[in-house]
């Protein structure tokens, strides 16, 4: 009963923007998938293992480079950039997380936060990157493989398969041994160790799998906009950005970052509609007021309001 | 020639700058003892201890645990190995259920989530702490996390077990009832080393007491002998009390 709903809910939810045929609505849902997959990746090592990066643009700077990179340099198609783009991140991670991870508190967070930036700046002054101009895709697509729609309808189905593969690893990890290991880490570090669990490859394996699908999030990015420059890619915009977006629906849970998606990408759209321009300054005001409300109201975000009801006795 | 002591610690040495919180203590443990630390508060005990559980690294010695050299392993690599601590101040996986929390340690020898958790549900019995396994943790009083830190710890099944201060905080009650838990635990075949400021406990539980001071060990062996030893007397209340103390024993009012 309770699946055949989930499913009924789930075809009908694919269907909508089929259905309702106005591009923008379809824009939007497909930019809401896009958000919910980076939102997914940051939440493995963010949410899950309480690692708190605030540099994921990073990886999804890799994606997205990676992708219009290999597009400049031999005029392949955007995708076939991110196994490159998930390899960088992957060598980036180990780079981060090597050394700060040997460390309690909060030099994991600032560590991120500095690497980002640091990237950022040398992307901007990189003319093989476009330096601050960035990079472009295809002006006109050459073929399927380059993914390159007019309407947003195959991006939504493209993202959402994605986001599906994305939610059933993080699934099956949170019921192994790796998912209950990153729990115990988030919650207690030198008890987790006391127990056996070598901390510090839980971490490790965690940060590699985030940074790995953010990057896949960059290129998807990449591959539908078809133009990156640093601060769109690695601003430090996209990474707070992946931090709301999971907080505000429920970080370490497994739909919380798609209920964020939903929530903040349409008002997202909406004040930049509103507003005009790219309301970048609107986006900042909009996701303070949303910290302190998660800060102040449900630390645990909003899928607690769910499971927040009253013990039923047994 | 006797069997290798389960638990092997030689001149450890833990030093926070010039302070030396322990200073060259030993201690052997065979297997299937339990044995009592106890010293003042400052003695360098709980330094000691986490010397032993790999917690913090000495700054030098020798700890060989199981035929193996241990002194500069981290605390997974103990666990491993077959040691177990409980936190003098618990340590609970607050947002995870009571069973999720026993598994936790359960998946260091059963990999797999169905065997893990048939494993902590067997500690959770053992513990007595079976009816709230689907409790969120962060809800237990303190007697129950001290409990659910015992079970966590049990169930990596440890041959040796390291309680640091797990009765305190307790009702008088309580103490007795923890008392015969951690006889049962002995029973069952599990060394034990216990630190506790309560005499009472390491009278009724312990085969030996270790007595720290100052970063030494000043006096070892049966209980009752220790706690009667002029050093140790001296260590706890003072050199004039304890005179007086040892005078009044001698001519009873």
């Amino acid at each position: 009963m309770r699946i055949g709903l989930g499913v009924a809910a789930v075809v009908l939810l694919l269907a909508a923007p089929a259905a309702v045929g106005d591009p923008f609505i379809q824009r939007v849902a497909a930019l809401v998938l896009l958000t919910a997959i980076s939102a997914s990746a940051w939440n493995l090592i963010g949410g899950y293992a309480g690692q708190v990066s605030i540099g994921h643009a990073v990886f999804f700077g890799a994606g997205a480079y990676a992708s219009l990179l290999v597009f400049k340099l031999f005029a392949w198609p955007p995708i076939a950039g991110a196994p490159f783009g998930i390899a960088v991140s992957l060598v980036l991670a180990l780079l981060i997380g090597v050394p700060t991870f040997r460390l309690r508190g909060h030099y994991f967070s600032m560590a991120t936060i500095a690497v980002a930036e640091l990237i950022r700046i040398v992307v901007g002054n990189w003319p093989l990157l476009g330096a601050a101009v960035g990079l472009m895709g295809p002006a006109v697509p050459r073929g399927l493989a380059d993914l390159s729609f007019l309407s947003p309808l195959p991006y939504f189905y493209i993202f959402a398969a994605v986001e599906a593969a994305l939610l059933w690893v993080t699934w099956a990890m949170a019921r192994s041994r790796t998912g209950y290991y990153l729990r115990a880490v988030r919650a207690g570090e030198r008890a987790a160790l006391s127990l056996g669990v070598p901390v510090l490859r839980y971490k490790l394996v965690a940060l590699l799998l985030s940074a790995g699908f953010t990057a896949l999030a960059g290129s998807l990015y990449a591959v539908m906009v078809g133009y990156v420059d640093p601060e769109s890619v690695l601003g430090i915009l996209v990474s707070v950005q992946m931090v709301i977006v999971a907080a505000l629906g429920g970080a370490g849970t497994l739909f919380g970052p798609v209920l964020g998606a939903v929530i903040l990408v349409p008002v997202q759209q909406a004040t930049n509609a509103a507003f005009g321009g790219s309301g970048s300054g609107l986006t900042y005001i909009v996701y303070g007021a949303i910290i302190l409300a998660i800060a102040r109201f449900r630390p645990g975000g909003l899928l607690e309001l769910l499971h927040w009801r009253p013990r039923r006795a047994a | 020639m006797p069997p290798e002591p389960l638990l092997e610690a030689t001149g450890i040495v833990k030093a926070f700058g010039s302070f030396r919180a322990v200073d060259g203590a030993g201690l052997t443990v065979r297997e299937g003892e339990i044995v009592g630390l106890i010293g003042p508060n400052g003695a360098g005990k709980s330094t000691f201890f986490n010397c032993l559980a790999g917690d913090t690294q000495p700054t030098a010695g020798l700890i060989r645990f199981a035929g193996q050299e241990v002194t500069r392993a981290p605390a997974d690599a103990h666990a491993r190995a077959g040691m177990a601590r409980s936190f003098q101040v618990p340590v609970t996986f607050e947002d995870m259920t009571v069973l999720e929390n026993v598994m936790v340690g359960a998946f260091l020898r059963h990999p797999h989530r169905r065997d893990a958790r048939e494993r902590a549900r067997e500690m959770l019995e053992v513990t007595g702490l079976a009816r709230q396994a689907e409790a969120r943790a962060g809800g237990l009083g303190t007697p129950g996390r001290k409990r659910l830190e015992i079970a966590r710890a049990l169930a990596t099944e440890p041959r040796l077990l390291l309680l640091d201060e797990a009765l305190a905080g307790l009702n008088p009650t309580e103490v007795r009832d923890a008392i015969g838990f951690v006889r049962g635990l002995h029973a069952r075949g599990i060394t034990l080393i216990v630190v506790e400021h309560i005499m009472e406990v390491i009278l009724s539980l312990a085969e030996r007491a270790v007595v720290f001071n100052q970063g030494k060990v000043i006096a070892e062996g049966v209980p009752r002998a220790v706690v009667d030893d002029p050093a140790v007397v001296e260590a706890y209340i003072g050199r004039s009390l304890a005179g007086r103390r040892l005078r009044r024993r001698r001519n009873p009012p």
